[in-house]
């Protein structure tokens, strides 16, 4: 078995897929290994389609985070049970696929609230890379939004609002919700329209709406990208090894990475590949806990972890969530895709950062009646048309960013899940001023929900969770403020790189993996000006060598 | 003996139903029925459909009939008898059930008793024939009807437009003519809309 690669990614998720594919588009034989700990899921399976359809079953739940593999510590309670997928493809295979940008304050926090961290990068660095992201993850969206500056239209036309988000839209105009200052073109009161949801679907996509386990590959899933890469016969050094959980990365001095050791999970048996170039891709959980675990001579509290930052300032957005009943539905309406296609940034902007920027959507499966399970039950025709034209409720929710805090820390827990990864401890609290900024914003969905003339039966704010973790291996200038640098390389390393959440600072009000696509394009892109310089050096060195050789032959062109 | 079904029920389905006779109140252990390498006869798929058509007929909820989810119909019965765990079992179970519900009722309140007073616990394990009859076929053949078409008819009852798109719902390619679900256009004044 090959055991020295240019580059060893350790992960298979997204963030693996788009980096591995872009160095290989740019050099056919480079060596990539990427280990991936959790198993293969079969995607596109008719039978698997139809259990889901049938019977709500997924094939694969059972590679998720159980209760008791997952404490959490401080006020707040933080879940991580039922949320990661450990598989080939990792969580894409179940994500919701809504592809947002950052806005341009999303980097830079500290300096604009006193709180949080900058990025040591602009929302400028990074537009050309979401332009690409967003081509590779084939997003749907409206060219004529006006919330975050963008140099591209989408790649594809956007889902169109359903009829049920119609009475949202109007009480969001009544309320000025709409009317926000936006910091678009500052001073300029320019207008935050509502907005149709980016989402990343191909366009094959045949809007059934069963998108956690899509019949077609309609949607957007790095194990097709995967499968591509592995299928391409131009790239013959590229391999993935599954159950191949990494639990040490080892150093052969401060600043030279070497290897990385995993177990086969199949076999038992411990393997050690070297690498010129590591990237842990792991996710946000699994980046934090593996440099803590790979403790050596020169690292002797992990790598990356002189300064005890590593798993620190774990951020995730908590769901805000309004539920308003009306006393009836006569249109019969209930939202006929399985994803959102409202959302607003009104509140998702500079000003509302320093309180805790919000990014409000309409609920993805409200109004809804579950008629299927009224005949299930056995109820009449007649007792069926009562209830779907009779009560409805519709569901406001919105993500509440939050601010990263020293105290708050994600590490590893004694013992091993079933794929042989270290369980995980959140230490997770809020101050009183953040529980009292949620709770205010939850007054504004009340607002909504009531404008739309209905009753509101719940608000809530929701526990926030490993769904959008982010900044536990955050980026920055130094060691001291940060554990990784602008291209997301671990301090004080040549060579090992984090490509995942955990590099960022901040984790905004919108959901991350845009951003993080974002990243892995630009990561690629310092990846291959690297080689060319190191090529350039090269030549130059050969350039000199043969002067002299001609120098010392006499012969000269 | 009230007690004693009532405790029964919370955990299984073995309290002797109301409905049907030796057959149907068989008990079984509540597990798939073991059927690898099992296949359906035409005159099995035959009698299936007629479970399937009676769906729709029970519900008034296919539009014309249900001939045009045949194929869809079809497409599942095949993934779940060539695929494990085989569904073969369950599918000619069913049969059975229904046979003798109809010998005991006449068809018509046969297929009425078993939609709406078979007395089974949808949550609970089956360990009857005629709740494994009920959970395994039944219930995912109304899920599969639903998202076959079956969800169009509601909408319209006050005037209201046709729903489009449903979860599981193979409404084709997005990119064709037609829109996928009942939408909301701001520029057009969609009466609708505007809930009195
Ligand atoms: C239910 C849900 C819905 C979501 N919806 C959205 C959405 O709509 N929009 C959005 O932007 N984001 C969404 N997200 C977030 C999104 O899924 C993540 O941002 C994204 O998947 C992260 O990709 P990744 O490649 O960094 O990590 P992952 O997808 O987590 O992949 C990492 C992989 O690494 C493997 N691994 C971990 N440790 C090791 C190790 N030591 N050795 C080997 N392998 C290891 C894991 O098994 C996993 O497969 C959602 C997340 C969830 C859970
Ligand atoms: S809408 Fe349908 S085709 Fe599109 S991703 Fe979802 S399940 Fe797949």
């Amino acid at each position: 078995m090959k055991n020295q690669f240019d580059y060893i990614i350790v992960g298979g998720g997204v963030a693996a897929a788009t980096t591995a594919k872009g160095l290989l588009e740019h050099r056919h034989d480079t060596s990539i290994l990427i280990l991936e700990a959790g198993p293969e899921i079969i995607a596109k399976d008719r039978r698997f389609w139809w259990d889901y359809i049938t019977r709500g079953e997924r094939p694969y739940t059972f590679t998720y985070d159980q209760k008791f593999e997952a404490d959490s510590t401080g006020n707040i309670d933080y879940q991580t049970d039922g949320v990661r997928v450990k598989a080939y493809g990792g969580s894409t295979m179940h994500w919701g696929a809504w592809c947002l940008r950052f806005r341009p304050e999303d980097f830079n926090l500290f300096t604009n609230t006193g709180e949080g961290a900058d990025w040591p990068i602009n929302y400028e660095d990074l537009e050309t890379y979401y332009n690409d992201a967003e081509a590779f993850l084939s997003v749907c969206g409206d060219d004529n939004a006006n919330w975050v500056p963008r140099s591209k239209p989408y790649p594809v036309p956007p889902f169109e609002w359903t009829a049920a988000d119609g009475e949202m839209i109007k009480a969001w105009e009544q309320l000025d919700v709409v009317y926000q200052d936006g910091d678009i073109n500052p001073g300029t009161k320019n207008k935050i329209k509502s907005g149709k949801m980016p989402i990343a679907r191909y366009r094959k996509c045949m809007t059934t709406g069963t998108c956690k386990y899509c019949p077609i590959g309609g949607r957007f899933n790095a194990q097709y990208v995967l499968d591509d890469l592995k299928n391409d016969t131009r790239f013959i050094n590229f391999e993935v090894r599954i159950n191949a959980p990494v639990h040490q990365v080892n150093a052969s001095s401060k600043s030279k990475i070497e290897s990385v050791t995993y177990t086969d999970n199949l076999s038992g048996n411990e393997y050690t590949v070297k690498g010129n170039t590591i990237i842990l891709a792991s996710g946000a959980y699994n980046v934090p806990k593996l440099l803590r675990a790979s403790k050596n001579e020169f690292w002797k509290n992990g790598i990356g972890n002189d300064h005890d930052l590593v798993g620190r300032f774990v951020v995730s957005h908590s769901m805000l969530n309004v539920v308003g009943k009306a006393p009836s539905n006569p249109n019969g309406w209930f939202q006929e895709y399985d994803f959102p296609t409202l959302m607003s940034h009104s509140y998702n902007t500079k000003e509302h950062q320093k309180k805790g920027k919000i990014f409000m959507f309409k609920n993805r499966t409200t109004p809804n009646v579950d008629i299927a399970q009224l005949m299930i039950d056995g109820k009449t025709r007649e007792e069926i048309d009562e209830i779907v034209y009779g009560e409805m409720t519709i569901n406001i929710q919105a993500f509440l960013e939050e601010k990263g805090k020293y105290s708050n820390r994600l590490e590893a827990k004694p013992g091993k899940d079933r794929f042989g990864l270290p369980q995980t401890t959140v230490h997770f609290s809020r101050t009183e001023e953040e529980m009292k900024n949620a709770n205010d914003r939850l007054k504004l969905l009340e607002q909504i929900i009531e404008k739309m003339g209905l009753e509101v039966i719940s608000s809530r704010v929701d526990k926030p969770g490993g769904h959008h973790t982010t900044g536990t291996a955050r980026m920055g200038t130094s060691p001291e403020n940060s554990v990784t640098d602008k291209f997301m390389k671990v301090h004080d390393t040549d060579n090992l790189y984090v490509c995942s959440n955990a590099a960022f600072p901040t984790g905004s009000a919108v959901n991350p993996t845009l951003t993080l696509t974002a990243m892995a394009f630009r990561l690629v892109n310092h990846f291959i000006e690297k080689q060319t310089n190191q090529t350039n050096s090269k030549t130059n060195n050969v350039n000199k060598r043969n002067t002299i050789q001609e120098c010392l032959s006499g012969e000269s062109n | 003996m009230y007690t004693i079904n009532l405790l029964n029920t919370q955990f299984m389905n073995t309290e002797l139903t109301s409905i049907g006779g030796a057959v149907c109140n068989e008990t079984l252990s509540a597990g798939l029925i073991f059927a690898e390498g099992q296949s359906l006869t035409h005159q099995n798929k035959e009698a299936l459909w007629e479970i399937f058509e009676a769906i729709g007929a029970s519900w008034a909820n296919t539009i014309y009939n249900s001939n045009n989810q045949r194929s869809s119909w079809y497409e599942m019965l095949k993934a779940k008898t060539e695929n494990a765990p085989n569904y073969a079992g369950e599918y000619v179970n069913a049969i059975y059930v229904i046979n003798e519900l109809k010998a005991m009722y006449g068809t018509e309140d046969a297929y009425k008793k078993l939609f709406f007073e078979s007395g089974i616990d949808n949550n609970a394990p089956p360990t009857t024939r005629l709740a494994h009859c009920k959970i395994y076929v039944v219930n995912e053949f109304i899920r599969m009807q639903i998202t076959a078409g079956g969800f169009k008819s509601w909408g319209t009852k006050y005037d209201g437009e046709q729903a489009r798109n449903y979860h599981g719902f193979l409404g084709g390619t997005r990119y064709n003519r037609t829109p996928r679900v009942r939408a909301y256009n701001p520029d057009t004044n969609n009466h609708k809309n505007d809930q009195e």
